[in-house]
């Protein structure tokens, strides 16, 4: 469903990723892990049309993807929740919400409800503005607001950081809620066990390189992956 | 007192009119437009034009109105482009000096085509008596006109889906990006429609005395006074201080007199920013 060939993308003189090549499959889950500064949030950014490509190609569904502006992806059906979440501060949840369905208002109604359901907090916080809420209730307003886009392709990047880890659990049931409803999960991650134990597959980023790939049960078998993510001696 | 207080409130509506424009265009675009004044001679001078080659006052008000936002509509097109390709400071920089050369060359081509034109209505002066107050007729169409304008302005940015989308922008042009908003289009649509109310302000100006080809910068400076004590990117803020500045105005040329009056204007403005630099209320649209 995407497919990435022989990325590079640098800002500036610094180049952050070299000849990345990957590949999402309709249904999957799957994820990109490594440290602070290993790529993920640029390949992300790249696929979201955030990011200037200077060599390789994106692939959509068989279309390419590269030079599109953002606005234009998310159109195409690729919502993309960033680690910054870019809410709008000072509107009300709701608002930012109806934000989310601006392209495609049809049957918004039945889906803030489906919000709801999959995140309670944001219904009692529905008239709250988006500035005053919690960091957990960002999190989950960003990734609420990326599905009122109804996209086929769920960009998210380091969703976990700055959570409680039961919220983090909590938030990783609900995507797998979604994958079950069909949608596909491309997601960052710097938490290597719970994406592991979540994507069907990952691909492991170091110094802008995809280092490792494979199924995830085999990475958490790999003694690199143990030594170097998983903090196994 | 009473009539001077009335006084100031309509001028302060036109103000607020005049600068509620410039207030959407920086906070939505990063621009500061020197020639937002020019929009409203403009309009005033096509309005002006028009009556003399006899179309009728309202239909020419109209049409000189809608110059306005056409000529808006073209400078967002043409001119604006290279500092629209650039972000921030570099943005704002090149965005002042582009409106800046628009403004001189405005005002030049104006002045060599049309030196004779203004445009002076001079409805007749008939005074109503509402309360107890004596106002002119010419006083309740601007004040209704310009409070009608703002409050639809208001009304577009905070109930409809469009408007919600232009307040998106202003707030975090990348988040409404990623939901699928086009920030050039909202940035075209807001440069018509501060070019629009600019217009209205301009002829509301020519209600009462008259729009010359030389009125461009000064009302640009005004605009640029009231949008600051308004804190630049707020819509209430600006409307706020757009009353505030008109009764100011108002009551300082009465007693004190037209030049120290500007000076006073330009003080509060300074000293918005050094007490309260968020603007009168505060935070944005």
């Amino acid at each position: 469903m995407i497919k990435v060939e022989g990325l590079e993308v640098s800002y500036g003189q610094t180049r952050a990723l070299w000849n990345v090549s990957i590949d999402v499959e309709r249904g999957e889950a799957v994820a990109v892990v490594g440290s602070n500064g290993a790529g993920k949030t640029t390949l992300l950014n790249a696929i979201a049309g955030m990011a200037t490509p200077q060599k390789g190609q994106i692939f959509y569904d068989g279309r390419p993807l590269a030079g599109l502006s953002s606005h234009r992806i998310v159109r195409q059906g690729i919502a993309y929740v960033p680690a910054e979440r870019e809410l709008f501060p000072q509107m009300t949840v709701l608002e930012n919400l109806e934000l989310g369905a601006y392209f495609n208002p049809q049957g918004k109604s039945s889906l803030l409800k489906f919000m709801f359901t999959l995140f309670p907090r944001l219904e009692e916080r529905k008239r709250q503005l988006a500035g005053t809420l919690s960091g957990g209730e960002q999190q989950m307003l960003a990734i609420a607001r990326g599905l009122m886009s109804r996209p086929k392709v769920l960009l998210l990047d380091e969703p976990s950081t700055g959570l409680a880890p039961l919220l983090v659990l909590e938030m990783y049931r609900q995507f797998h809620q979604l994958r079950e409803d069909g949608l596909t999960i491309l997601v960052a991650e710097q938490q290597v066990p719970t994406a592991l134990s979540f994507a069907d597959r990952a691909y492991v980023l170091e110094n802008g390189w995809v280092r490792l790939s494979g199924k995830s049960k085999d990475l958490l078998d790999d003694p690199m992956v143990q030594r170097t993510y998983l903090g196994v001696a | 007192m009473i009539p001077l207080l009335v006084d100031g409130v309509v001028l302060g509506l036109q103000f607020a009119l005049l600068a509620v424009g410039l207030t959407l265009i920086y906070g939505l675009g990063g621009i500061l437009n020197l020639a937002h004044g020019h929009f409203a001679v403009i309009a005033g001078i096509v309005t002006a034009l028009l009556i003399s080659a006899g179309v009728t006052v309202p239909l020419a008000a109209l049409l000189g109105i809608l110059s306005a936002g056409l000529f808006a509509l073209l400078i967002d097109r043409t001119l604006m482009l290279p500092a629209y390709r650039y972000k921030g400071e570099n943005r704002l920089l090149l965005g002042l000096m582009l409106t800046l050369g628009l403004s001189l060359m405005v005002t030049g081509l104006l002045n060599f085509r049309f030196p004779q034109t203004a445009l002076s209505l001079r409805l007749p002066v008939v005074s109503v008596e509402i309360f107890g107050v004596t106002v002119r007729t010419a006083s309740i169409i601007v004040a209704s006109m310009s409070l009608l304008a703002i409050l639809s302005l208001l009304t577009f940015l905070r109930r409809t889906t469009l408007g919600k989308a232009v307040r998106s922008v202003v707030q975090n042009e990348t988040g409404a990006k990623l939901c699928g908003i086009d920030p050039k289009r909202i940035r075209t649509l807001i440069f018509v429609l501060g070019g629009l109310m600019a217009g209205l302000a301009g002829v509301a100006q020519g209600l009462f005395s008259s729009v010359g080809t030389e009125l461009g910068m000064e009302l640009t400076i005004l605009a640029l006074i009231v949008a600051t004590v308004g804190g630049v990117r707020s819509i209430n803020g600006t409307l706020a201080a757009g009353i505030l500045l008109g009764v100011v105005n108002a009551f300082a040329s009465f007693y004190i007199g037209a030049y120290l009056t500007s000076i006073i204007l330009l003080v509060i403005a300074a000293l918005t920013i050094l007490v309260r630099p968020e603007g009168l209320l505060g935070h944005l649209a």
